[in-house]
């Protein structure tokens, strides 16, 4: 199968949620929620949006709103496991920023996250890492989560026992 | 009605009014920032608040409404530092560079803290500097000056219909884009302007080309000649502080002579040019089974509206080129030829009312005159220039004047130059709403049925109305046209020719509100008042032109006598005549290549 076809069967995908959604209530959220769910890498491709604008007439910069706003939808490709360091306050002054340089040197991408203000995924898909404002786990800092899993108190040696688990990649001490 | 309190004082006012405008009609003043008539009021600023009795807050006016017995006050230490304060905080993220900014002196930010005596700035900044957004051939967008008041999202949106820019991400990071940030120039956006118009600040400017047209005029090897929209003569008046609507066509000729062009022309000639070559297309049309209803092509905004959103109507565009481009072609052939210039030298620069024509002028068929000359001088590629070298915008042309020191309002009155400054009532008219119709009819009234119009005003097309229509009697065949301003207007009569149901042969359009009387280059601000004074003035020059039919510029009629011989002939399909791109909302893929065209479903 070469590539167009799969671009090609994706679109008759959408096609199918936009028909089942078509005069519901809140229908572009659900198309667009399903749409990403329908992606390998859990993201809205800009080909996926433009089908989706195409489909329902909602102007393009419409769906940019409502995509950027909710930040349950990804313009970005996902890899296959989600670190999420908190950059709250409280974590901040627990040493985030240190944890969020020491996964740079771990997985060899320091530069991406620099800014301490981070959304990057590994070339390999393997990892997404990305921050939050806030956790709301205060207490628990510095918090990070894996896969959905958050750990509290993390130190450079746990986070680097969690990577570990969590793939079978040699992770650079 | 209801009763109200403002101030200690009873007033009777209109129910469902709001605050503001209750007490805008008992003649007291609230000062207001985001709000604007007729286009926003997204109560964003927190600049228009007043204390109402019983309220736990204070209120903003611009969006509650008035109750009986309502009790108001306009006035107290708490509103003053509240409004303070809220414009604080927009100075907080604004980067204060009012000394070298383009709407220095004509921006409502800085007026409003001046207004409220905001005499510092005590809050940090906590957005990042994001970069500016200069993909635009018409317009510049720096997102860092912009107050959130969601007037340009609001006019796209609504009054254009285009949808190029919206509200993105929340909170703090909340900013205008365009889709998937790619930018104005390369998004379906009409550079229409209107956004421009209405920004309380300098977020979204015309793109500055005073500096270029400068340099142009002070090399000794170019000769730099200048044509002027009909729009522009009650236009830069008030850009240069007189009253709104002042007609200063004599002063503004003479003031772009002290700038230093060589000679001063009338986009007008070319205006009455289209009428002959227009006026026969729809002859043309209608005699032999062409595309029907015809539209007009004067405005570019328009047509790329047209090229984006209804491909598929792109038969029933006039395919004569804008006056504009009329002119840049006849200016760099007939006149070069004249005068005995290289073309290769002349300079032809556009005062336009209109961001779009700067769009216009680059677009790549727009070279008709070098493709005219190329073979005959056997010149390469390497000499190619554009029909029209640079457009300035009514603003610019403001801000040339002053940097010239150039008294403008104690100007003489001096006459255009010849032979491209001729010009009658039909082109002037061009510069409002319903004008090109009318002159058009004027003119196809008289060749299809030989005789003499008695009045020559067809008043059912002028006026601020959005759609007009009227019927026209021409020898026994009645003829029903519209005329529509702003594209939201448009899009209603181009679904009606979708449809198959459109009743009209001949339809106007022009992209902005009011015609290029209200175009997004003009003095800013730009209301309907405004537009209805410039209104005046275009229909009082008219009034007072000798010869108001195209067909009857003497100057056109040598044209044609001398290089074209007759409307729609073989040099003018070259020189006047274009075509046109079915675009779709198209969208760029980020590594510059372009993906199939798409169209809307609605
Ligand atoms: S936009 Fe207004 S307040 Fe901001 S720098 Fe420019 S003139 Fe000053
Ligand atoms: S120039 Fe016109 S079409 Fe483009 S963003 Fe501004 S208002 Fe919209
Ligand atoms: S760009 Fe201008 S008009 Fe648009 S929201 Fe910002 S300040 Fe308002
Ligand atoms: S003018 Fe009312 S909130 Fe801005």
């Amino acid at each position: 199968m070469d590539g167009t076809e799969v671009v090609s069967r994706e679109l008759q995908q959408i096609d199918a949620v936009i028909s089942k959604h078509k005069g519901h209530h809140g229908e572009l959220l659900s198309i667009l929620e399903e749409t990403q769910l329908l992606s390998e890498q859990q993201f809205l491709s800009e080909e996926a949006l433009n089908h989706v604008a195409l489909r329902t007439g909602v102007p393009l910069s419409r769906i940019y709103s409502v995509v950027t706003f909710y930040s349950f939808f990804n313009l970005k490709p996902q890899g296959k496991h989600k670190i999420t360091v908190c950059r709250g306050t409280a974590c901040h002054t627990k040493g985030s920023k240190a944890l969020l340089d020491d996964l740079g040197l771990m997985l060899g991408c320091e530069t991406a996250l620099e800014g301490g203000d981070a959304f990057y995924t590994t070339p390999d898909n393997q990892f997404t890492i990305s921050t939050v404002a806030c956790f709301g786990q205060c207490a628990l800092a510095p918090v990070v989560a894996i896969d959905g899993v958050i750990h509290s108190n993390v130190t450079s040696g746990t986070l680097q026992k969690l990577l570990a688990r969590v793939s079978r990649r040699r992770v650079k001490a | 009605m209801v009763t109200v309190r403002i101030n200690g004082s009873e007033f009777q006012v209109q129910k469902n009014l709001t605050i503001l405008e209750a007490c805008t009609h008992a003649g007291i003043r609230i000062p207001t920032l985001c709000f604007m008539q007729d286009v926003a009021r997204n109560a964003s600023c927190g600049v228009c608040l007043v204390e109402v009795k019983g309220a736990r807050s204070l209120v903003r006016s611009c969006t509650a409404c008035v109750y009986e017995g309502m009790e108001i006050v306009t006035n107290s230490a708490r509103i003053r530092d509240a409004r303070k304060t809220n414009v604080e905080l927009l100075l907080a993220n604004h980067p204060k560079d009012c000394l070298t900014c383009l709407r220095n002196q004509n921006c409502e930010l800085q007026t409003i803290a001046a207004e409220l005596g905001v005499m510092e700035s005590r809050f940090v900044q906590t957005k990042k500097r994001v970069p500016l957004d200069t993909t635009s051939p018409s317009l510049v967008r720096d997102p860092n000056k912009c107050i959130l008041c969601g007037r340009c999202i609001a006019v796209c949106s609504n009054v254009q219909t285009v949808h190029a820019i919206s509200d993105s991400q929340r909170g703090i990071k909340t900013r205008i884009s365009t889709y998937m940030e790619k930018g104005l120039g390369n998004v379906a956006c009409t550079n229409c302007g209107q956004c421009a118009l209405v920004c309380p600040t300098a977020a979204i400017v015309e793109r500055d080309d005073t500096d270029a047209v400068f340099e142009e005029l002070m090399d000794p090897e170019k000769i730099v000649i200048v044509q002027t929209a009909p729009a522009i003569r009650v236009g830069i008046g008030e850009a240069m502080g007189m009253a709104p609507g002042s007609l200063v066509t004599g002063q503004m000729v003479a003031g772009l002579r002290r700038l230093g062009f060589k000679r001063v022309f009338d986009t007008q000639f070319a205006a009455d040019l289209t009428i002959m070559e227009e006026g026969h297309e729809l002859i043309h049309r209608l005699t032999n089974k062409g595309a029907l209803p015809m539209i007009t092509s004067c405005s570019p905004g328009w047509i790329k509206f047209a090229e984006h959103f209804f491909p598929d109507a792109l038969p029933h565009l006039s395919t004569c080129k804008s006056p504009q481009q009329m002119f840049g072609a006849i200016a760099k052939t007939y006149y070069a030829a004249k005068m005995e210039y290289d073309p290769r030298n002349i300079v032809v620069v556009s005062v336009m009312p209109c961001t779009a024509k700067k769009y216009e002028a680059r677009r790549p068929e727009m070279m008709g005159a070098f493709e005219h000359w190329k073979e005959k001088r056997a010149w390469s590629d390497q000499d190619a220039f554009y029909d029209v070298d640079y457009v300035l915008t009514t603003r610019e042309l403001a801000r040339m004047f002053k940097e010239s020191g150039i008294q403008f309002a104690s100007l003489p009155v001096e006459e255009f130059d010849n032979p491209l400054g001729e010009s009658t009532g039909a082109a002037v008219i061009f510069g409002a709403s319903g004008g090109v119709m009318e002159a058009a009819l004027r003119t196809a009234y008289e060749v299809v049925t030989g005789k003499t119009l008695a009045d020559l005003n067809f008043t059912s097309v002028r006026g601020m109305e959005g759609i007009k229509e009227a019927e026209v009697d021409m020898n026994g065949k009645k003829l029903k046209v519209a005329v529509a301003h702003s594209l939201g207007n448009a899009r209603r009569l181009l679904e009606q020719i979708q449809a198959g149901q459109s009743p009209y042969a001949f339809i106007e359009i022009m992209t902005c509100p009011g015609g290029c009387l209200g175009g997004g280059g003009q003095p800013i601000p730009t209301t309907w008042d405004v537009r209805k004074k410039r209104a005046e003035s275009i229909y009082a020059e008219d009034m007072g032109k000798p010869i108001r039919k195209s067909h009857e510029n003497p100057q056109v009629a040598a044209l044609y006598r001398e290089l074209l011989k007759n409307p729609l002939g073989e040099l003018s399909h070259h020189l006047l005549h274009t075509s046109y791109e079915k675009r779709g909302v198209f969208v760029w893929n980020t590594n510059g290549s372009r993906t199939k065209n798409l169209t809307h479903a609605k």
